[in-house]
């Protein structure tokens, strides 16, 4: 017994060793690894839920992802050389990011759009700062995404969104009493929330009333907005549409649902008929899904030909994310470019065109910047318009 | 050479795996997203045994083991954030918080063990379930200056290439520190309180002592796989660790065999595998197959197990004989304490037909000379040893 | 004024949580196993509904359908998973119904996916009473779950099978010698129990109308905390604690600085309790015999 207790120590202070070498070994060694060179075209990276509750969004992603990416394909791609997509399903987990960006790197990925959702986005932004590979979000909304010199979004910042949901109200509703239900404990939810509140006119009176993810009753919250004409909903649809109809079943006064892009979809809700609701539904966004005219237009029409389904803002943002990527590589030119180039030194160019004065026209507004140096974040500089669902009846 | 006859290879296969397994890596490249598998099967190691420890050895179903590795991934990660200032992001960072995170889930351990021991069974299982809720709650809804709220809470990562490593190695002092409490006096103790504890505690035995002591060390190791789990990701969310967490955990335990801390060790790592290779085989709809494979595994393997009317089918077709090939006798004489005979684990509700047996009328009582029981145990021990 | 409709929201949600508990607490008191796969009954029954009321239109019948659904799931559930292990022990039935808990929901999700889905099966509107207003469905799931507990306790203390019930659940030997049929009661348990549960599914759908495949998880885990409180094993108990629970659930979410914390004082209420009254409030006394 005391020898094998020997051999045991003696075997643990080997591996001890052992990890010290490798760790002093790994720490010479350069970290860049040439994951890229035998790539044979662009590789775009895309990590977003296919699976699970949020696959919604993911899928949406994905398909106009690859919608776009086809199409600079079929036009002849970047001075002929063709684009690819890989996607990796994260199932909305933040834990599952680190093995997928390993192994889309893996598979050569040079530039990425990043996590669809912002839980595993936040952590997909510390990895690849580490690595320094370019990422535009389309829909990774939280304020700290595009905090690191390597992120950009396509989609509204939450608390970009909070503040434009605040100077409407400052406009429409000055000197009256407003609503707002917000999910505690999300970071969507209490980003919107805490913007809106701190950038609104002292003259508007806030009532405030909140609930728990996977909450089902909302009696109370609304018993405490009954009065309100006016609710704010930075939620997302799901609840949203429990509480429209829960509303619905109870004596209130509210006239306006007014949301965020977490909005987006209330009306596709299998089951849920958007028309029995009374009030007017309505919610921000960079996108409408009803256009027929311009880049959104010719986009949806695109969209709905191939999937059979109206596109979400989410899917916008996608389609757009991988055109400005595809711009923006124009812009460089041919020669600084190669098929082989290092995903590093490709985000080098990169964030170089969106921190200088490359602007960008799709189906998601028209003459976007990131204008980091004033706001330190790659934020996008777009108009917000407000989409209404359905009027009220 | 008899020295090493005398050694049971079950003690050592879990560290001669480790161990080789880690010196064959440090010459190798191994790929980036190897080295993240590699990690998490460490983490999901020190949660298995740790959890194998309580359910297998202790005979208690604890469903908040999560919950213990949050408040280790929050506390020793808050812990890590400050202390990186000071000592930079290295090893004796890492396991300064380590401990301090390991501790405080220990403390959670003693705390929420106290009264929840005083239960049983089924009340304990789901007194730990609630554990694990409240736990998630207040995180999530703690405020940002202090453990980051709904946005989560910021921590150091350390880098990939030697994380693995340290995880590695603090699996391997996980399941030494288990394999020795198992084989000690106390592990015996323990095993006995769950072998039956109406007797056990006729013996002398401390029981709330021995069950306290095991709840708290394994709250311990949940909570050191939790800070490790700080260090792989660079912001931690409570959403991680609901109560499907602690299933999943829960699964490999008994997956693994109860009460076989070998078995817990490997099915940690085979989930941990599948986990990461079916997410890329399995896309869309087929998802899901994962999860229905979890649940018929599950299902299936426990009734196999413990099904009553496969007794005689299981005493006939029973792997570890048919590796062995001993005699029957011998296995009588085999060191019971690392065997998944979890099927023979009598129920506590039936205690009163366990003991009309052991007072069967043709065991007399005999006065024995009075024997300390610790010195009955060493006694034991040695002959063991000697003969 | 306004106490008093949280009030009748939060009884009408304890009358749910009290229907799904009483399924908990026989089949605890009778088999001497807890179904965890007890919530997920609420769910199969919630996408029968949905199934048959997008298919028919019509809700009684859909609600018809989900009570046989369950029923015979129920049953088929407790003669596959539970029965073999029988005598076993109670940690490993307790793993099986986690699995069957797991399997029934990841088959949901195979069949309808994982996104949630609206069914609103009736919108009976509200009342107004003076200066406040309850909803209507509340009002009658109240009167409907308090209509389902007299008859089921009627059913207990006066029918041959209850008493039967009851027989098993004190002395399972001593009841087999007097000639009860053990496996049969056990059967019978789980139908009432799942049929129950089909009824609280259809109350919860009426209340918060949307289905998914996790939506049976917390409404179970929330209905055994229930029983738990009432003293698991006790069918007036199981009432008591469902009816408590609900109040306590819907008082404090009316108070916006507690709201988030409102899973976490019940789950803290449990723990408390369980520490003061070990058997829970009506709970006897169970002595370990030796």
């Amino acid at each position: 017994m005391k020898n094998s207790k020997k051999i045991l120590c003696l075997a643990l202070a080997v591996v001890m060793l052992a990890c010290a070498f490798v760790s002093c070994g790994n720490q010479g060694k350069k970290s860049g690894d040439s994951y890229t060179a035998n790539n044979t075209t662009f590789v775009i990276g895309l990590s977003g839920p296919l699976t699970g509750g949020a696959s919604q969004y993911g899928i949406a992603v994905e398909n106009a992802a690859k919608l776009a990416v086809e199409e600079i394909n079929a036009n002849g791609g970047l001075f002929g050389i063709q684009f690819s997509l890989i996607s990796y399903d994260d199932q909305h987990d933040p834990s599952r990011v680190a093995t997928g960006y390993a192994n889309m790197l893996e598979q050569g990925m040079q530039v990425s759009l990043g996590c669809v959702t912002s839980g595993p986005c936040a952590e997909f932004k510390a990895l690849s700062k580490e690595d320094n590979v370019f990422f535009i979000t389309p829909s990774g909304s939280n304020d700290e995404i595009p905090s690191e010199s390597n992120g950009y979004q396509m989609c509204f910042a939450d608390g970009n969104q909070g503040k434009a949901a605040a100077l409407y109200v400052n406009e429409n509703f000055a000197g009256k009493t407003i609503g707002v239900l917000y999910t505690s404990g999300d970071n969507y939810s209490e980003g919107i929330y805490n913007q809106f509140t701190e950038n609104l006119n002292s003259s508007v009176t806030v009532v405030s009333a909140s609930f728990t993810e996977g909450a089902t009753d909302f009696s109370s919250q609304i018993n405490t907005l009954k009065n309100c004409e006016f609710i704010f909903l930075p939620i997302y649809y799901t609840p949203a549409s429990q509480f429209m109809i829960q509303a619905n079943g109870a004596e209130n006064n509210m006239k306006v649902y007014y949301g965020c892009d977490g909005l987006d979809g209330i009306d596709a809700i299998e089951g849920f008929d958007i028309n029995s609701i009374p009030q007017e539904v309505s919610y921000l966004s960079h996108f409408n899904s009803a256009a027929t005219e311009g880049a959104s237009g010719e986009f949806v029409k695109k969209y709905t030909t191939k999937y059979g389904e109206a596109p979400s803002q989410f899917a916008a943002g996608a389609y757009d994310c991988v055109y400005a990527i595809y711009e923006a590589m124009k812009a460089i030119g041919e020669d600084k470019l190669s098929v082989t180039m290092s995903a590093s030194d490709l985000c080098d160019l990169l964030t170089a065109q969106f921190d200088g004065d490359f602007t960008f026209s799709g189906a998601t507004g028209t003459d976007m910047k990131w204008n980091r140096a004033e706001t330190g974040y790659g934020y996008v500089e777009k108009a917000a318009t407000k989409y209404v669902v359905k009027t009220a009846d | 050479m008899k020295a090493l006859k005398k050694i049971k290879w079950q003690h050592y296969i879990a560290y001669a795996a480790i161990i080789i397994f880690l010196i064959v890596c440090s010459f190798f490249k191994i790929s980036r997203t190897n080295l993240y598998i590699f990690e998490k099967i460490a983490i999901a190691i020190i949660l298995a045994t740790s959890l194998s420890f309580v359910v297998g050895f202790l005979g208690e179903l604890s469903l908040g083991h999560a919950g213990f590795m949050c408040i280790g991934a929050y506390i020793g990660g808050k812990f890590a954030s400050i202390i990186v200032e000071q000592l930079g992001n290295g090893l004796p960072a890492l396991i300064l918080s380590v401990l301090v995170g390991g501790l405080c889930a220990a403390a959670a351990g003693f705390i929420i063990g106290l009264p929840a021991l005083r239960l049983k069974g089924d009340y304990l299982a789901i007194v730990t379930l609630a554990f694990g809720q409240i736990v998630m709650v207040l995180f999530q809804n703690s405020s940002r200056a202090s453990f980051g709220g709904a946005f989560g809470l910021d921590t150091p990562r350390y880098g990939y290439k030697s994380l693995y490593v340290i995880a590695f190695v603090f699996a391997l002092l996980t399941i030494a520190a288990f394999q020795n409490i198992i084989r000690s006096k106390h592990g015996r103790a323990i095993t006995a309180i769950r072998d039956n504890e109406i007797a056990a505690r006729a013996t002398g035995i401390n029981v709330t002592k021995y069950k306290l002591l095991a709840f708290v060390i394994s709250a311990f190791f949940a909570g050191v796989a939790g800070v490790l789990y700080s260090y792989t990701q660079s912001k931690v969310q409570s959403v991680n660790f609901d109560y499907n967490y602690s299933i999943e955990i829960l699964v490999m335990v008994v997956l693994g065999g109860m009460g076989s801390l070998n078995g817990s060790i490997f099915a940690a790592a085979l989930i941990t595998i599948l986990n990461e290779k079916l997410a890329t085989i399995l896309t869309g709809n087929l998802a899901v197959l994962q999860n229905l494979f979890y649940a018929l595994i599950l299902i299936l393997i426990v009734i196999y197990s413990n099904a009553p009317a496969l007794n005689s089918f299981r005493e006939k077709y029973n792997l570890r004989r048919l590796f062995t090939r001993k005699s029957t006798a011998a296995d009588f004489a085999r060191d019971k304490d690392d065997e998944g005979s979890w099927a023979r684990v009598p129920t506590k509700i039936k205690m009163d037909e366990v003991l009309s047996l052991d007072l069967d009328a043709k065991d007399a009582y005999t006065p024995d000379k009075p024997d300390k029981p610790d010195q009955a145990e060493s006694n034991r021990k040695g002959e063991k040893h000697n003969g | 004024m306004e106490f008093i409709s949280i009030l009748i929201n939060g009884l009408s949600l304890g009358g749910v949580y009290a229907l799904i508990a009483l399924g908990y607490t026989m089949v605890y008191g009778i088999a001497k196993m807890l179904n965890f796969a007890h919530g997920d009954i609420i769910m199969v029954g919630g996408y029968t509904i949905y199934v048959f009321f997008t298919m028919t239109g019509h809700p009684l019948l859909a609600i018809a359908a989900a009570c046989v659904m369950c029923v015979v799931l129920g049953v088929v559930m407790e003669k596959l998973a539970y029965k073999p292990l029988r005598g076993a022990s109670p940690l490993a039935v307790l793993i099986t119904a986690i699995g069957v808990s797991y399997l029934l929901q990841s088959v949901a999700q195979m069949l309808y996916g994982s996104a949630p889905k609206t069914v609103i099966i009736a919108n009976f509107g509200v009342v107004t009473v003076g200066s406040f207003s309850i909803s209507i469905a509340s009002l009658l799931i109240l009167a409907a779950s308090a209509l389902i507990m007299t008859v089921l306790t009627l059913f207990i203390k006066f029918s041959k099978v209850g008493r039967a019930m009851i027989a098993v659940s004190e002395d399972r030997g001593a009841a087999q010698l007097m000639g009860v049929n053990v496996n049969g009661i056990i059967t019978v348990t789980f139908l009432i129990g799942s049929f129950l549960a089909a009824v609280a599914g259809a109350f919860y759908l009426l209340k918060y109308p949307s289905i998914s495949n996790t939506m049976g998880s917390m409404p179970g885990i929330k209905a055994f905390t229930a029983a738990v409180i009432g003293g698991i094993g006790s069918i007036p108990g199981a009432m008591l604690g469902g009816l408590l629970l609900g109040v306590i659930e819907c008082l404090f979410n009316a108070f916006p600085a507690i709201a988030p914390y409102t899973d976490a004082i019940e789950f803290a209420l449990l723990i408390l309790l369980l520490l003061v009254r070990p058997n829970g409030i009506l709970g006897k006394k169970r002595r370990e015999k030796v």
